[in-house]
């Protein structure tokens, strides 16, 4: 049915360990519900995408699982996020520690006003003092993973702000592994690329997964088919259907989610 | 016939005049008239007063610049005490303005809750407002007798005999007025310029750099020093120029406060003045080689303030390099 659509030949493993689960989450901005009873399991080591129309509540869900949504005090989740069996979203969870622990990468490429090196460096500097040696290898090795480093070898001391926006995102990606997270968060990370650029990191979220739970955001089916094993579609702050990507695209059991996904809405 | 007309018609574009075409002539002149009035402005102000400063630097030379005498009746006189006072009371105000200045600016962009942030902002919109007449009478009435009884006094006691602090901070007559008290009154003017444009920067820079800087797991500390204020760093640097520019020509409050002495002290407790402060006691009764004096010194400022004009230009190119 879906023949325009590339699906990759996906390796599920069911018997991965649920690494995050969502629990009856509710979501306020203010006095408006932006999700509702939000019910979700991450896989271990799995990429789930979570796609659906503008507004829907996606980028919101992804903000919960770093807090980041605690910088505005008018945003408030109640529910459970348990992220190896701890709840994320307690009072007395140390947000800084988390976020350490739990990556994200942003729509628009966002390095910081400082070298190539020191961009990657940060994040390790903020929890861990390496000897200089050990950050060497640590930031080539961040760099030779988001496939960055030979591009940015010769350059390691000048400013990260004037790289292209493909080498930023790719930067910005070398710095948030270069902490060790568990799961790393994509927030439609390819938006504001050109193809070639969104060619060469959807290759490195392939290679990525091995290391890190991945959830993405995207607004690009085809992305969400070649790259996802596990597909979340929701609609108006509500998780429609959850299942194998193969089986949202392919096989849907709701008559909206394959609208959707067939491009009738949304 | 008729159909000949209309091939004409279509064939030959109708020619046209653009009815502005005249109007658009004069107002390009009138605003290149505008521009170049700044110019010869700027020309002009030079030159008088290059032309009425020049008596003096021709009577003292380059003793102009480091003489301290300032003796009406012998007709003597030297800029360095003012040039001192004008630098250091403008130090002093940096030193204690810009910190403040970003404290509140961080403050307000980074951390104060909604209920709270706008009445501060408005509060440093109106400080900014006030005329320097009102800081200076402030300065003179409230300020200063506070300033003498408990900061001068106490201090002048506790540091009396000690090395370099005992001269620099000791006060042989805690009157309350001096190149200090002159330096914490200009922190105070310049506090709400240095405040409100860093406020603007910080506000200005994209809510999702914010986010990933504290998305890696830095502290609201962190996040400040490492990557808004080094995002915003030449505008904060510019703010800060803006605030030095505005601290050495200062002149009224400045008057009412810097106690108008001519002698050079070694200690900021001490009465001195600046080459505004000079110019404003003296220029009235001033006749002679005394206003050419004057002038000279109003040469001097306007040199300075191009000099720090200039370092500031350099910054700023050598931060956007990086």
């Amino acid at each position: 049915m879906l023949s325009t659509l590339e699906l990759s030949p996906q390796t599920l493993d069911a018997a991965a360990p649920v690494r995050i689960a969502v629990k009856n989450l509710d979501f306020y901005y203010g006095e408006h519900k932006a999700l509702k009873n939000i019910n979700l399991d991450f896989r271990d080591r799995h990429v789930t995408a979570l796609i659906g129309p503008s507004g829907c509540g996606k980028s919101t869900l992804l903000r919960i699982f770093n807090r980041i949504y605690s910088l505005y005090p008018e945003q408030k989740a109640t529910g459970e996020i348990l992220l190896d069996g701890r709840n994320i979203i307690g009072n007395d969870v140390d947000v800084n520690e988390l976020r350490s622990r739990v990556g994200m990468v942003f729509q628009k490429p966002t390095p910081f006003p400082m070298s190539i090196y020191d961009n990657v460096a940060f994040g390790i500097r903020l929890y861990e003092k390496p000897p200089k040696s050990e950050l060497d290898d640590r930031v080539e090795g961040a760099l030779r993973r988001s496939a960055l480093w030979d591009e940015v070898k010769d350059k390691l001391r000048s400013s990260g702000m004037g790289l292209s926006g493909g080498q930023q995102q790719r930067l910005c990606i070398a710095r948030t592994i270069a902490q060790k997270p568990e799961v790393i968060l994509f927030d439609e990370p390819t938006s504001a690329l050109d193809p070639i650029s969104t060619g060469k990191i959807e290759d490195l979220l392939e290679q990525l997964k091995s290391d890190f739970t991945i959830v993405i955001v995207t607004h690009n089916m085809q992305q969400a088919a070649r790259i996802s094993q596990y597909t979340a579609f929701m609609y108006l702050g509500e998780v429609v259907e959850f299942d194998a990507t193969n089986t949202i695209f392919m096989n849907p059991h709701k008559k909206q989610t394959q609208d959707y996904v067939t491009g009738r809405f949304g | 016939m008729t159909a000949a007309t209309d091939i004409d018609r279509t064939l030959t574009a109708p020619v046209r005049k653009t009815p502005m075409g005249t109007f658009d002539l004069v107002f390009r002149n009138a605003s290149l008239v505008a521009a170049l009035f700044v110019l010869v402005l700027l020309a002009g102000i030079m030159v008088s007063m290059v032309v009425g400063g020049w008596p003096a630097f021709r009577e003292f030379g380059l003793g102009f610049l480091t003489s301290s005498v300032w003796d009406t009746q012998n007709e003597q006189y030297g800029a360095w005490p003012a040039i001192v006072g004008t630098l250091s009371t403008a130090l002093i105000a940096l030193v204690v303005g810009v910190p403040l200045s970003l404290g509140i600016a961080v403050f307000l962009t980074q951390l104060a809750p909604p209920w709270f942030k706008q009445p501060v902002s408005t509060a440093i919109e109106l400080l900014a407002a006030v005329p320097s007449i009102i800081y200076g009478m402030w300065g003179l009435f409230v300020f200063v007798p506070l300033f003498a009884a408990y900061v001068q006094i106490p201090l002048s006691n506790l540091v009396e005999g000690m090395p370099v602090v005992g001269t620099i901070l000791y006060s042989r007559s805690p009157s309350g007025l001096g190149i200090l008290t002159a330096g914490i009154i200009l922190a105070f003017m310049i506090i709400p310029f240095i405040a409100s444009i860093t406020r603007d920067m910080l506000d200005q820079i994209p809510s999702v750099l914010r986010e990933s800087a504290y998305g890696i797991g830095a502290t609201t500390w962190e996040v400040v020093r490492h990557v808004l204020v080094p995002q915003a760093g030449v505008s904060i640097i510019g703010a800060v120029m803006l605030g030095l520019g505005r601290a050495l020509g200062e002149t009224m409050a400045v008057t009412f406060v810097v106690g108008n002495a001519n002698r050079l002290s070694s200690s900021v407790m001490d009465p001195g003045s600046t080459i505004a402060s000079r110019i404003a006691n003296e220029f009235n009764e001033a006749l002679g080689l005394q206003l050419n004096a004057l002038i000279a010194l109003g040469c001097i400022l306007f040199f300075v303030t191009f000099v720090v004009l200039v370092i500031a230009r350099l910054l700023v190119a050598r931060v956007k390099r990086y």
